[in-house]
């Protein structure tokens, strides 16, 4: 069963038969997390780096931003029994429009602002694909765990993360 | 070797420009449009009707009370919500063949087209530019040429991926290097004989300011800007990714802020929510042909 996780938007799941999945990821960015031993994962789909641009848009909806998005995606996950220390992380998107760094940098700053999430917590990322101007679409296994990368283009190439 | 002949052959073909859009392109050239001559455009089109009023009740255009009749529309959404309107509703025809040079998704050229057009409206209440109809219109119509140049670049794909990844140049550049012609300039060749309103193919031909004619209406660098932020948000992107340009004198022009673009997105993401109709405009397309043949 498909799981499709929109712009700034979260699905977790315990099922073994489910696939979550999020399309057309550009500047935002897909973080997959995965807990090999209870077998519970979580897509988040953000599109923005800090909740401090709208507090109120934040409250209504914490899956905008990274601060608040990624906190929310591992306690949900805990909550179905996965725990910290076992979760596999796995980052795609962030991509950038061609041009100096200096400007529409957003992929960037999303990118940016997880790391310095991750950095606080003591959290690895385990494998990734980011930045670059590519779309990607993301896909997480309940099953496995395994993360895959659609590129968009004619030839689809799909990698495994 | 080019393509160019064989491309400008192809544009023998192309079919005409859908009537009702055609007729309501022409208004957006007058200052003051009356609600009467809006009647006079759509009234022999019953399915464009029918759209109009789906379209008026939805969240995006958010009237407070349900719309019943197409007067009522007219009266209460005001000349510029409705030109866009019966643009959108008349040009879902032209978007209705599969692009696959750029797009794997069947309807991937009309979601990014009316994304687009939705970010022109929302950068223009961003800017506190008037929010006028020309600009939702040139959005929706920017990538045209990719109708037609589709069966080309799908040939030559992987040629001028090359070039993207190899020279770091943007898909448009790429284009162009490759087939002698790229999608901007064949939009607006396009755009010439079908009769465009100048400013409205300018807009069309110039919408990667690869020309220094670009710089010359601001209506160009909206289109332009609302078209980066579409693919920076991502949703419906095409096999060319976000392989173009981002020109920071665009930003500095429009006094923008990276700030400035991120609340544009966040209130895209709920202009795109509320403007789902619009996309889904192009599934009842056969209904359409239908009810005009009829």
């Amino acid at each position: 069963m498909q799981l499709v996780v929109g712009v700034a938007d979260m699905k977790i799941g315990n099922q073994a038969e489910q696939v979550i999945i999020t399309h057309a990821l550009g500047s935002c960015i897909g973080v997959a997390i995965y807990d090999p031993h209870v077998r519970v994962g979580g897509l988040l789909h953000y599109m923005l780096p800090e909740s401090s641009l709208d507090e109120e848009k934040s409250r209504e909806n914490p899956f905008m931003f990274a601060d608040t998005g990624i906190p929310r995606l591992f306690k949900e996950c805990y909550r179905l029994g996965a725990l910290k220390q076992r979760m596999l992380v796995k980052v795609a998107g962030g991509s950038q429009v061609l041009g100096g760094p200096e400007h529409f940098n957003i992929g960037r700053r999303n990118y940016a602002a997880l790391r310095k999430i991750f950095l606080k917590n003591n959290v690895l990322i385990g494998k990734e694909d980011v930045g670059g101007t590519k779309a990607r679409t993301m896909y997480l296994e309940i099953a496995t765990g395994k993360v895959w990368v659609k590129i968009i283009g004619q030839t689809q190439t799909i990698i495994e993360l | 070797m080019s393509l160019v002949p064989q491309v400008l052959r192809s544009l023998k073909n192309l079919p005409p420009f859908p009537m009702v859009a055609q007729r309501t392109l022409v208004l957006l050239n007058k200052p003051e449009v009356s609600i009467q001559e809006l009647v006079e455009v759509v009234k022999f089109d019953p399915a464009i009707t029918a759209n109009i009023l789906r379209i008026s009740n939805s969240a995006y255009f958010g009237l407070r009370r349900e719309i019943h009749s197409l007067h009522q529309a007219l009266l209460l959404l005001g000349t510029q919500e409705l030109l866009k309107i019966i643009i959108a509703s008349g040009a879902t025809r032209l978007f209705s063949a599969p692009t696959p040079g750029y797009f794997t998704e069947r309807q991937g050229l009309w979601r990014h087209s009316v994304s687009c057009a939705l970010m022109v409206d929302v950068l223009s209440r961003e800017l506190s530019l008037p929010d006028q109809a020309t600009g939702f219109t040139a959005g929706l119509m920017h990538d045209i040429g990719k109708i037609v140049l589709s069966l080309f670049v799908e040939q030559k794909f992987h040629e001028i991926m090359e070039v993207v990844e190899q020279q770091g140049v943007s898909f448009q550049a790429a284009e162009k290097i490759i087939l002698g012609v790229d999608h901007a300039e064949m939009g607006g060749e396009m755009a010439r004989m079908w009769d465009f309103p100048d400013r409205l193919r300018l807009a069309i031909t110039y919408h990667h300011l690869d020309k220094p004619e670009a710089y010359t209406d601001d209506l160009i660098l909206l289109v332009y800007l609302a078209d980066i932020l579409c693919l920076m948000f991502g949703q419906d992107l095409g096999s060319d990714g976000l392989a173009y340009t981002g020109y920071p004198e665009v930003l500095r022009h429009f006094h923008l802020r990276e700030r400035n673009l991120q609340k544009v997105l966040l209130q895209f993401g709920s202009a795109w929510d509320e403007a789902q109709i619009l996309f889904g405009l192009m599934g009842q397309q056969d209904g359409v042909q239908r009810a005009n043949r009829g």
